[in-house]
């Protein structure tokens, strides 16, 4: 499918390369309306910064890995990611007493869409991660040399064991990795999507 | 499943399969949907945990910046309630009792996750007095700071720093300004200077750059930092206590 981008995808770019003269202008324009929402329910600047950084390195990571298009105004969309981040923190940190103001954001289904699609990549990325980490340290140490390293000889000779058997540990190290993904009940969530 | 089968795997994703190998493995696929989901699974760790090991780097960079930006457009309320997520979030006096308390002990009894910052940034007090020199940025560095007014004092122990070479303490209190204004760069260099010499300042810069990491949410840089300092530091007790939590 091909799917044309937004004039905004400008700021996915930016986010890819880094570009602070781009990214400027996301901070400029829109993060004034997060900060007042995250004030108004519970948090403050500090907490309004974390949610916006993290919700950018989210997106920079779906783009980087998945080619995200935005086909849909940046506004929105970012608006609504950050909003539903603030209020899974709130989750998280056990706070009951919230009062959410909630200001009617008219968003389309598009929107929604794009805006769930990043949801979903984040929820697997986190699980591919957590799951990542209870693997042995040797596992992971493995795993980690092939991914940066492209070669497996290379890999081989840096963790100083022959070829074949890196190979093998590495296939040995990923189907666990599979299994613990397999086995999880977040992966049975997602796979409900 | 088999073992053979994740051999399988990354043979046929790495295209090494002759073509009736390949053929019988698609076959596979379409015939065995426990095998297809493994598969599937499979390439998919394969393909993100490339992407997040080769841009490792360049998020870094991504997150530098946008703390910087961060910071130059995001104000804080006031620069005295600026810290303390947990207390701006118990606004209630009843709260605020029982998580003073609860800070007190030292258990944090409201924050099931993973730790945060605020929680053991209690910064010793500036107190640079009987110095010399430099009065006038002396005090002035000391009030802001002890004041919690980072950029002013950052200011001030920059000026300091200039006309004082080498003074290992004026280092280590601008890089927790530069912590505290979330400029992580900066702080990290200076942590890592200071806890590889060898002044007395060695451990409580070790412990500060363990907080940086935390501050960045990177856990596992965290713990290992925390591991590093020993027994006999001032510092040991909050670190096996922050690694408990980790």
């Amino acid at each position: 499918m091909i799917q044309k981008p937004h004039e905004d995808h400008i700021y996915i770019e930016a986010l890819l390369k880094n570009d602070s003269r781009v990214l400027s202008k996301i901070y400029e324009k829109f993060s004034h309306k997060i900060v007042s929402y995250v004030r108004n329910n519970n948090g403050n600047s500090d907490d309004a910064q974390d949610i916006i950084q993290e919700t950018l390195v989210t997106i920079y990571h779906q783009a980087k890995e998945k080619n995200f298009i935005l086909t849909c105004p940046f506004d929105a969309y970012f608006y609504l990611l950050c909003k539903r981040r603030w209020l899974n923190e709130l989750k998280k940190r056990g706070n009951n007493r919230v009062t959410i103001s909630d200001d009617t954001t008219s968003i389309t289904e598009e929107q929604e869409q794009q805006v769930e699609e990043t949801e979903i990549f984040e929820k697997q990325h986190q699980l591919f991660e957590s799951k990542f980490k209870e693997l042995g340290a040797k596992c992971q140490e493995l795993l980690k040399t092939t991914f940066k390293i492209k070669s497996m000889e290379k890999v081989a000779e840096i963790l100083g064991v022959t070829y074949g058997y890196a190979r093998k540990k590495k296939s040995q190290c990923m189907g666990k990795l599979t299994q613990l993904v397999k086995d999880s009940n977040e992966f049975h969530q997602l796979k409900a999507y | 499943m088999k073992e053979d089968s994740y051999i399988l795997f990354d043979n046929y994703l790495n295209k090494e399969l002759s073509a009736s190998e390949i053929i019988s493995f698609e076959e596979k696929l379409n015939s065995d949907a426990d095998f297809k989901q493994e598969f599937e699974i499979y390439k998919s760790l394969e393909t993100s945990l490339t992407s997040k090991f080769e841009n490792e780097e360049a998020e870094k960079e991504l997150k530098n910046t946008l703390s910087k930006l961060g910071s130059k457009y995001i104000k804080p309320e006031n620069s005295i309630k600026k810290k303390g997520k947990i207390i701006s979030l118990l606004s209630n006096k009843k709260f605020m009792v029982a998580a003073s308390i609860a800070l007190v002990i030292g258990f944090f009894l409201f924050n099931n996750g993973d730790p945060v910052y605020s929680d053991f940034s209690n910064h010793n007090a500036l107190e640079l007095v009987v110095r010399g020199n430099n009065n006038d940025a002396i005090i002035k560095a000391q009030d802001a700071f002890n004041s919690k007014n980072y950029k002013e004092a950052l200011k001030q122990l920059t000026v300091l720093s200039e006309t004082s070479n080498d003074d290992t303490e004026i280092e280590l209190y601008k890089g927790i300004c530069y912590l505290e204004l979330n400029i992580y760069v900066e702080a990290d260099i200076i942590f890592d200077a200071i806890s590889s010499g060898n002044s007395t300042f060695a451990n409580t810069a070790s412990w500060y750059k363990a907080l940086s990491m935390l501050k960045q949410k990177q856990f596992e840089a965290c713990k290992y930092v925390l591991k590093t300092i020993p027994e006999s530091a001032a510092e040991y007790k909050q670190a096996q206590k922050l690694l408990k939590k980790l």
